[in-house]
């Protein structure tokens, strides 16, 4: 089995590719993978619980919570970069596990491929 | 060895397509089964009405030359119905795929290369 | 590991994905990766032992000389050869 990770970097306010990285995660699970979701620099602000695209009428992000549900895809934050964009207020209906960058690393050796979107 | 070469970014914005086609020529003169897989901006890549300026490269020809070795090009079909890009309109031997496709390309893939968003 | 650098100097992820590397690991510098060769700032990120290289064609094509860098320049070819030898990657 491949173990793959998909990272979002950038703020899903803005740009697409938080919901691009959830999209293809989910669309492993055809195939002998094991994916996982990695949310690092501004890409961490998707999992506070009042981001909202929607209010300026881009795509919803929190319309993947049901497909993490579903398939029990891991989801990573970064802790220091929650710090950094002052996230508090967590929406846990993401189940994301909040790491630190050093277990970022161990997380990352661990794959076959890293994918950054 | 089979190598997917995932690109993201629009052709002639940024240089990820030509980066793209020199590594997938790489690999074919080595020997390798080479497929690429066109994501988001990417897709416009293989439309083939792109008509640039004569002293510029025509991308999608350098594609389908490509193909004409064994190149083998999937287009994300979500991000071609995104900007409007029909099957009819891109290259002979492009093909509208899907997430489902990527996944077989994760799983059976000895080596990935993602040219990052 | 094979760790793919495209975007140039002061991107914050780049920076982070080279932190990942280990002694064994090659760091390919591509397009405007190519700029972390200048003054060896790829060296402060990339831990002793690291392998660093940059496409030639992207350096030369960017206005510098072989000359002005004392890492691995390299062809595709030779990009696909180090992927033969170390097939997990981060791109």
């Amino acid at each position: 089995m491949k173990k793959v990770l998909f990272v979002a970097y950038q703020a899903p306010v803005g740009a697409i590719w938080v919901n691009e990285t959830f999209r293809t995660a989910f669309g492993m699970y055809g195939e002998d993978i094991e994916p996982a979701v990695l949310l690092m620099d501004e890409a961490v602000t998707a999992i506070a619980e009042r981001n909202a695209p929607e209010r300026v009428g881009l795509l919803p992000v929190k319309i993947v919570k049901k497909y993490i549900e579903k398939y029990g895809t891991p989801v990573y934050a970064v802790k220091e970069d929650l710090e950094k964009f002052h996230v508090k207020d967590i929406d846990a209906g993401c189940k994301a596990q909040i790491i630190s960058e050093a277990d970022v690393k161990k997380i990352v050796r661990d794959c076959d491929f890293v994918i950054f979107m | 060895m089979k190598i997917t070469i995932q690109v993201m970014k629009p052709a002639y914005t940024y240089e990820d397509l030509d980066t793209a086609l020199h590594i997938a020529e790489a690999a074919l003169k080595r020997g390798h089964e080479v497929r690429l897989f066109l994501f988001s901006d990417a897709v416009i890549g293989a439309n083939k009405s792109i008509k640039p300026i004569k002293i510029d490269r025509v991308i999608p020809e350098k594609m389908k030359s490509l193909i004409e070795k064994g190149l083998r090009v999937d287009l994300c079909g979500i991000c071609m119905d995104y900007r409007g890009l029909g099957a009819d309109h891109v290259i002979e031997g492009a093909n509208p795929s899907g997430l489902p496709e990527l996944a077989t390309l994760v799983e059976s893939s000895d080596v990935f290369i993602n040219l990052m968003a | 590991m094979v760790i793919i650098v495209k975007y140039g100097l002061y991107h914050e992820i780049e920076k982070r994905k080279m932190e990942f590397a280990e002694p064994g690991d090659t760091i390919v510098l591509i397009q405007n990766g190519v700029f972390w060769l200048l003054n060896n700032e790829v060296r402060k990120f990339a831990p002793e032992g690291v392998n660093v290289c940059a496409l030639k064609d992207d350096f030369l094509a960017r206005g510098y000389k072989e000359s002005d860098t004392s890492e691995k320049l390299i062809s595709y070819d030779e990009f696909i050869e180090i992927l033969e030898k170390d097939r997990k990657t981060i791109g």
